[in-house]
C-alpha cells in the first residue's frame, strides 16, 4: 500500500539535479532477495540523476524482510523508538532502521524537502497524516488519512503530500522499520496536534552502522 | 549461553522429548561451542509461535538452569505451579496467550523481567506485589480495571507497562515506587493523574496518550529527568475560563483554617480524633505570595506551560482562595491562555460580565 506523489519523477525535491535520460534500463534490477541485495540495489537507482518513486516502492517491496539479516543492526530503548542509520548511499540517500517498542509513537513531522520511503520489517505501524497547519491561525491539525502498514508494506511521503505522524499501536509486539531519506536531512520540523505550532528539532541517531554513539537533543 | 530455539515448529506441549536435542551443528543452536550439549547446560529457550497449551512436568525437570523462557504467542490458559521448581528462571515472557490468573507458587520464582501482555487479566493478579524481584513488568492490551495499592510493594520495579487496558484510577500509592523510570499508561479510561507523581524523579518515560485528561497536575513539573512524555489523543482542555461565581466556603472550612493558620494547639485532650486527623490534613496554598491554607474547598486554575518538548500543556493546581488565582506566579513560559485570541475572549466575557 503506497502513496506516491502526482509526478512519478522526483523533480519536486530541490536538491536533486535537474532531469535527464536514466542511461539504465528500469528492467535490470533483481528483485531483492536479502537485505544486501536490497542496498546494493538502491544504490544502482540512486546513482542516476532521475529516480522514479514507484520503481523505488516497487524495488523496495520486492524483499521480504528476514529477521536474522537485520536483528544485529536493531537497538531497542524502554523508552522511545530508536534511529539506526545502516547505509549514507553515497551521499544521495540515507537508510535507516527504525525500531519501536510497545506504545512508542513519532511527533507529527515534516520531512525537510526530502523524499520518504518507508518499508515495514517486522509488527505493524499506524501512519496518520495531517494537512500543513495554518501560519496565521493557531488550530487543531487536520487528519487526512489513517493507514495501517503491515510487514514487507512500503509506504511514501514528501512534504506536498502532507505531514505525518508514525506509532507502533501494539502493546504486545515490537515494530522494526526501514527508512530511506533522499536526499538525507538532519533537522526536520515537528508540530503540536493542537495548536499547528512548530519547532525544529535535530534528527539524531541511537547508533551508526551497529556502533551506538552519544546523540543528544533527539527529534521528538 | 545456551540457546534452544524451538519456534514456529508446531507444538502442542513441551514436553521431556526436547531432551533429545539437536546436535551441536544443528540451525537449532545459535552459539556453536564445541561442548556437547545437554538440556542441564540449556539456558534460554524461544518457543514461541507453536500451539503449546501445557508444559509437561519432564520439561521442568529437564531445563533445571533455565534462565530465560520465551512461551510467546501459544494457547496457554494457565503456568503451571511447577515452573516454580527452575530456580534460576529470571526472564518469563508469555505474551498473546489466555491467560486470567496466576499461581501463587510464582512468587517462589526470582523473577526480574516478565511480560504478560496480550492475555486476558481482568484482574491485576495478587501474586505479582509479592514478587519484589521484579525490575520489568509488562501488562499490556489486558482487560485490567484496576492497579493494587500493594504494587508498591515491588520497590525494585523501574519498567511498568500498563498500556491497552480499561483502568479508570491510579491509586495514589503509585507516587512511591521511587525506582520507576519508564511507567505507560496509555489507550486506558484515566480521567485524572494524581499529585503524588512528584515523588517519581527518576521517570524518564511517561505515556498517557488516548486516555480522557482535560489537564495534568502542575505537580508533573517535579519530574526532572522526564524526557519523553506523550499526551496525544487526550481531551485537553485549550482554554480555561475562571467560574467567576463562586461558591463560598462553608463555616467549617473557615473555622478549620482559622485554626491551622492562627497556630493554635490542639489535643485529643480537647478534640475528637476525627477532627484532629480533618485538621492535620490541611493543604498549604501552592500560590508562593499566599501563606494559606485549604481543607475541602479549593479553586482551580489552569496553567498553559511548555514542558518536556511539549507546547503549551495545561497544568492544574487547586488554591485557597480566587485572589490567589489573580496573583499567582506566572513563569515566563506560561500564561493561562493558549494563544493571545483567547486572552482577548476571556478579557471580553470578564467586561461583559462586570457590566451586566
Amino acid at each position: 500500500m503506497t502513496s506516491t506523489s502526482a509526478e512519478a519523477v522526483l523533480t519536486a525535491a530541490p536538491r536533486l539535479e535537474p532531469a535527464c535520460k536514466s542511461t539504465r534500463s528500469r528492467k535490470t534490477l533483481e528483485p531483492a532477495r536479502t537485505l544486501d541485495d536490497l542496498i546494493n540495489g538502491l544504490h544502482v537507482i540512486f546513482a542516476d540523476d532521475v529516480v522514479d518513486v514507484e520503481e523505488v516502492t516497487h524495488f523496495m517491496e520486492s524483499y521480504c524482510a528476514k529477521k536474522n539479516e537485520w536483528e544485529t543492526l536493531a537497538t531497542f530503548d524502554t523508552h522511545r523508538y530508536t534511529r539506526n542509520l545502516i547505509d549514507s548511499g553515497n551521499g544521495k540517500f540515507n537508510l535507516i532502521l527504525l525500531c519501536w517498542g510497545e506504545g512508542h509513537g513519532s511527533s507529527i513531522h515534516d520531512h525537510s524537502d526530502s523524499h520518504c520511503f518507508m518499508k515495514m520489517m517486522d509488527g505493524s505501524l499506524t501512519e496518520t497524516k495531517y494537512s500543513w497547519p495554518s501560519e496565521k491561525k493557531k488550530r487543531p491539525m487536520n487528519v487526512t488519512d489513517v493507514t495501517a502498514y503491515e510487514k514487507d508494506h512500503v509506504a511514501y511521503i514528501n512534504d506536498s503530500i502532507g505531514l505525518h505522524r508514525v506509532e507502533n499501536r501494539s502493546h504486545t509486539n515490537k515494530a522494526v522499520s526501514l527508512h530511506l531519506y533522499s536526499p538525507p536531512f538532519n533537522m526536520c520540523q515537528s508540530f503540536d496536534e493542537r495548536s499547528g505550532h512548530k519547532v525544529k528539532c535535530n534528527v539524531t541517531f541511537h547508533t551508526k552502522y551497529g556502533e551506538k554513539g552519544c546523540y543528544k537533543n533527539k527529534c521528538k | 549461553m545456551k540457546f534452544l530455539d524451538l519456534t514456529w515448529k508446531g507444538l502442542n506441549e513441551l514436553n521431556d522429548e526436547h531432551q533429545s536435542l539437536p546436535t551441536k551443528n544443528s540451525m537449532a543452536y545459535r552459539d556453536k561451542t564445541d561442548a556437547e550439549t545437554t538440556a542441564v547446560a540449556v539456558e534460554e529457550i524461544d518457543a514461541s509461535h507453536n500451539l503449546i497449551s501445557k508444559f509437561h512436568p519432564k520439561f521442568i525437570c529437564s531445563f533445571k538452569h533455565l534462565i530465560k523462557l520465551k512461551v510467546c504467542s501459544n494457547c496457554l490458559s494457565e503456568i503451571p505451579a511447577q515452573l516454580s521448581n527452575l530456580t534460576m528462571l529470571k526472564e518469563l515472557y508469555v505474551t498473546n496467550n489466555r491467560l486470567t490468573f496466576l499461581p501463587p507458587e510464582l512468587c517462589r520464582l526470582q523473577l526480574e523481567v516478565l511480560n504478560l501482555s496480550g492475555n486476558m487479566f481482568k484482574v491485576f493478579p495478587p501474586v505479582l506485589c509479592q514478587m519484589v524481584q521484579l525490575k520489568t513488568l509488562l501488562m499490556g492490551g489486558n482487560g485490567l480495571r484496576e492497579i493494587p495499592k500493594h504494587i508498591t510493594n515491588l520497590i525494585q520495579l523501574e519498567v511498568l507497562y500498563l498500556g491497552g487496558n480499561a483502568i479508570r484510577f491510579i491509586p495514589n500509592e503509585i507516587g512511591d515506587m521511587l525506582s520507576l523510570n519508564a511507567l505507560s499508561l496509555c489507550d486506558n479510561q484515566l480521567t485524572a493523574i494524581p499529585t503524588s507523581f512528584s515523588k517519581l524523579t527518576n521517570l524518564k518515560s511517561l505515556s498517557l496518550h488516548n486516555n480522557v485528561l482535560h489537564y495534568l497536575p502542575r505537580e508533573v513539573l517535579s519530574l526532572v529527568s522526564l524526557a519523553e512524555l506523550s499526551l496525544r489523543g487526550n481531551p485537553l482542555v485549550a482554554r480555561f475560563a475562571h467560574d467567576l461565581a463562586y461558591d463560598p466556603p462553608t463555616l467549617f472550612e473557615i473555622a478549620s483554617r482559622s485554626i491551622a493558620l492562627s497556630g493554635t494547639n490542639y489535643t485529643t485532650s480537647c478534640l475528637p480524633p476525627q477532627l484532629i486527623q480533618h485538621l492535620n490534613s490541611a493543604s498549604k496554598c501552592p500560590n508562593p505570595k499566599c501563606a494559606g491554607v485549604y481543607f475541602e474547598h479549593k479553586y482551580k486554575q489552569i496553567k498553559f506551560v511548555d514542558f518536556c518538548g511539549k507546547y503549551r500543556l495545561p497544568l492544574m493546581q487547586y488554591l485557597c482562595s480566587p485572589e490567589c488565582i489573580s496573583s499567582g506566579t506566572s513563569s515566563a513560559a506560561s500564561s493561562e491562555y493558549e494563544t493571545e485570541d483567547e486572552e482577548e475572549r476571556s478579557n471580553d466575557i470578564i467586561r461583559r460580565v462586570l457590566l451586566g
